[in-house]
């Protein structure tokens, strides 16, 4: 065995050698031909095109760069850039469409918008720390939940695909329309909600019984209670994490297997296997699902701001509107940029 | 390399010869090999061993049904017929099965031509998008240049900022098309893209459609992943970047194209915003879902709903019609979904 390492070991080093030689050897070449290929056809042609063969090579590598990304670049400014200032602009106005033609008749009055969206508006200002606090609340049991998934899923056992299968059918489905109206359809299905009837399913049966049978009937009902709302977070929990299941299993992949042998070895358990070896390494995962976590509740069209705001239109006060929207995304960057800071000191990079 | 067929028998054979050697450890005595911590840790490790996999399925047994849970709600209520949806004696299988609330949903929906309309839509939109993403991928991935920085900046602001704060003034845009003051050149007057295909297309066509800024970020990861020796030999042999591109780099990058490109369907399928947003007329699998109660009292009640609970069996025949394309090729293509996700590099 040893023999064959050293051996390995050699090889490595020959073709690493190998490797300086040729690369010595392709600079030049590399040059050589840079600058024949181009300069054939050219010579025929206009000594004009002379020119761009002067360019050097970074320069001419960097203006290929541009290239690729200009098509991307142009449509940011058109699909992006521009309607964001002109969002912007609009906050700071009082903005009233003009029929038929296509503009906003616009009349600054500076930051009015922003006054009474805090001020004067009935519920904006209540609804906004209630999706901050719902956020805060719910996505470290998101981010919690789906590392402890992905970690199962991770594992290998029987029906490893379908279980596997299973769990992404949220990223399919709950993107759509269709489970805000299944959603919608269980609440009015049954005597018993969509969730609660989950919790039916659930808790009156096992744990009251469970607990009534030991004559502790007094407690059951305050641990129905908890269970009650543990087990309808349960499913918007499940439905609300697929993505960050996906992103965390995928960063469980890149933990090389020599990890937990050498863990195993020095005699691990898997509590510390977990928090010296698994933590880590998906730590910077960790930075991603939060923020996707965090944008996608704030985002959801659901949540009170957002039904609010998105309600605004409808009475063509475009300004106003966009103000609140600015308002809103910018205490979420601001929430972000904070939540994002704190989490990065934590975070594990592999140097090299 | 050892196949897996090889290191199947070879970890069968591992686990022989350690139970062998262990049974004759403990024959002689286990204390005269092991250290008491090696004894309780193996101790523990036997228990947990046998106890976990007990606890895994049942955890994955119980949130699978939570998953689940509304499928099988879907499926028992889509086809049953309405009057039974108040029967309490009812809780999952109905006493008779029909297929009128589909028939009738699939009508008013208008489903085939709908749902024609929409693959035309979601197709040419996901193809434009996965290649021009790619592109701009590929030139973040392997090309430095000046204020690169901020320009990727500008990639993470297309995720980050929620696309309600534009919809007015991308409306007023398609509206009022210009495209720069140039159309009004040509025409005369600006054109209205509104209800036609365009407002999908075009922001598609510039990398910049639904999603887009993921879609930039997962292929610039897999480009980065890439070794630098495959283009290095391309250019050696006089291929331009882009030919390089084409020829070398993209036929690397298939899995995670393929990726890209289901992902790009199922999120143009379920796709709600610029549907509702930039059609009125123009209609979508997802459109015509979310105005299925509507629709349905208009049509089918005479504007006399019969309620909320009878309502049900017919939306949730609209939820099956909705899904059952996504949902027939999430089951074929499911591992692709998940494995390339995995390969594609988005951990970087």
């Amino acid at each position: 065995m040893s023999e064959n390492i050293k051996d390995i070991d050699n090889i490595e080093e020959t073709v690493e050698a190998a490797n300086e030689a040729v690369a010595d050897e392709i600079a030049p070449a590399a040059e050589a031909v840079a600058a024949e290929a181009p300069s054939k056809p050219q010579k025929a042609e206009k000594p004009k095109k002379q020119k761009g063969l002067n360019i050097p090579y970074e320069r001419r590598k960097a203006l290929y760069g541009y290239g690729f990304i200009l098509l991307w670049f142009l449509g940011s400014i058109y699909f992006f850039i521009m309607p964001v200032i002109e969002s912007i602009i609009w906050s700071f106005c009082d903005a009233k469409p003009v029929p038929g033609v296509g503009g906003m008749d616009l009349k600054f009055i500076g930051i009015q918008n922003y006054k009474n969206a805090l001020t004067v508006h009935p519920t904006y200002p209540t609804a906004l720390p209630e999706v901050l606090g719902d956020t805060a609340l719910k996505t470290p049991l998101i981010l919690v939940f789906s590392i402890f998934i992905a970690i199962i899923l991770n594992q290998k056992f029987k029906g490893r695909t379908i279980a596997r299968a299973i769990f992404f059918l949220p990223v399919i489905i709950a993107t759509g329309p269709v489970i805000d109206i299944i959603n919608g359809n269980m609440d009015s299905a049954g005597t018993n909600g969509g969730t609660e009837q989950f919790n039916s399913l659930f808790e009156t049966d096992l744990v009251g019984d469970l607990l009534a049978y030991l004559g502790i009937s007094n407690i059951s009902e305050k641990l129905n209670e908890i269970i009650n709302a543990l087990t309808s977070d349960i499913f918007n929990l499940v439905w609300n994490s697929g993505i960050q299941i996906l992103l965390f299993l995928s960063a469980l992949q890149t933990i090389p297997a020599s990890a937990k042998e050498a863990a195993q070895m020095e005699g691990a358990t898997s509590w510390e296997y977990f928090w010296k070896i698994t933590l880590p390494n998906i730590s910077p995962m960790i930075i991603a699902s939060l923020v996707y976590t965090i944008v996608d509740s704030f985002v959801d069209p659901e949540n009170p701001v957002m039904s609010i705001v998105l309600s605004m239109s409808d009475n063509w006060e475009f300004g106003y509107q966009s103000a609140m929207l600015w308002l809103y995304f910018g205490i979420v960057a601001l929430a972000l940029g904070i939540v994002i800071a704190i989490v990065n000191k934590f975070v594990y990079y592999e140097v090299g | 390399m050892a196949t897996r067929k090889e290191e199947k028998q070879f970890e069968k054979e591992m686990k022989k010869i350690r139970k062998a050697r262990y049974e004759k450890m403990k024959d002689e005595g286990i204390e005269n090999y092991l250290t008491p911590e090696q004894i309780r840790y193996n101790k523990n490790k036997r228990i947990i061993g046998a106890v976990w996999p007990i606890f895994r399925f049942l955890i994955i047994f119980g949130l699978g049904f939570v998953i689940l849970y509304p499928i099988i709600f879907m499926l028992s209520t889509a086809f049953r017929p309405s009057e039974q949806m108040s029967d309490p004696s009812i809780v999952w299988l109905p006493k008779s099965f029909t297929l009128k609330n589909i028939e009738e949903t699939f009508e008013i929906m208008n489903f085939e031509s709908t749902v024609l309309n929409t693959l035309k839509l979601n197709m040419i939109a996901s193809l434009l998008q996965v290649v021009t993403c790619s592109i701009t991928g590929y030139g973040f991935a392997r090309f430095n240049f000046k204020a690169k920085g901020i320009l990727f900046g500008l990639v993470i602001a297309m995720i980050i900022v929620p696309p309600q704060i534009i919809t007015i003034p991308m409306y007023l845009q398609y509206a009022f098309f210009d495209l720069f003051g140039i159309i009004p050149l040509i025409t005369g007057d600006t054109v209205s893209l509104i209800d036609s295909g365009w407002p999908m297309y075009l922001p598609a066509m510039f990398a910049n459609g639904i999603r887009a800024g993921l879609f930039i970020l997962i292929f610039r990861q897999f480009f980065r992943g890439l070794p630098k020796e495959l283009e290095d030999a391309a250019y050696l042999d006089g291929c331009g970047p882009l030919k390089t591109f084409i020829k070398v780099m993209v036929p690397n990058a298939k899995t995670s194209f393929l990726t890209v490109f289901l992902f790009s369907i199922v999120w143009y399928w379920n796709d709600f915003y610029v549907s509702s947003s930039f059609f009125t007329q123009n209609e979508t699998v997802a459109l015509m879902l979310k105005n299925l109660s509507g629709t349905l009292t208009y049509q089918l009640f005479n504007n006399q709903p019969p309620g909320i609970r009878a309502m049900i069996v017919w939306l949730e025949s609209g939820c099956l019609l909705t899904i059952a394309p996504i949902l027939i090729m999430y089951i074929f293509l499911q591992r692709y979904f998940i494995e390339g996700i995995e390969r594609s590099g988005l951990v970087g």
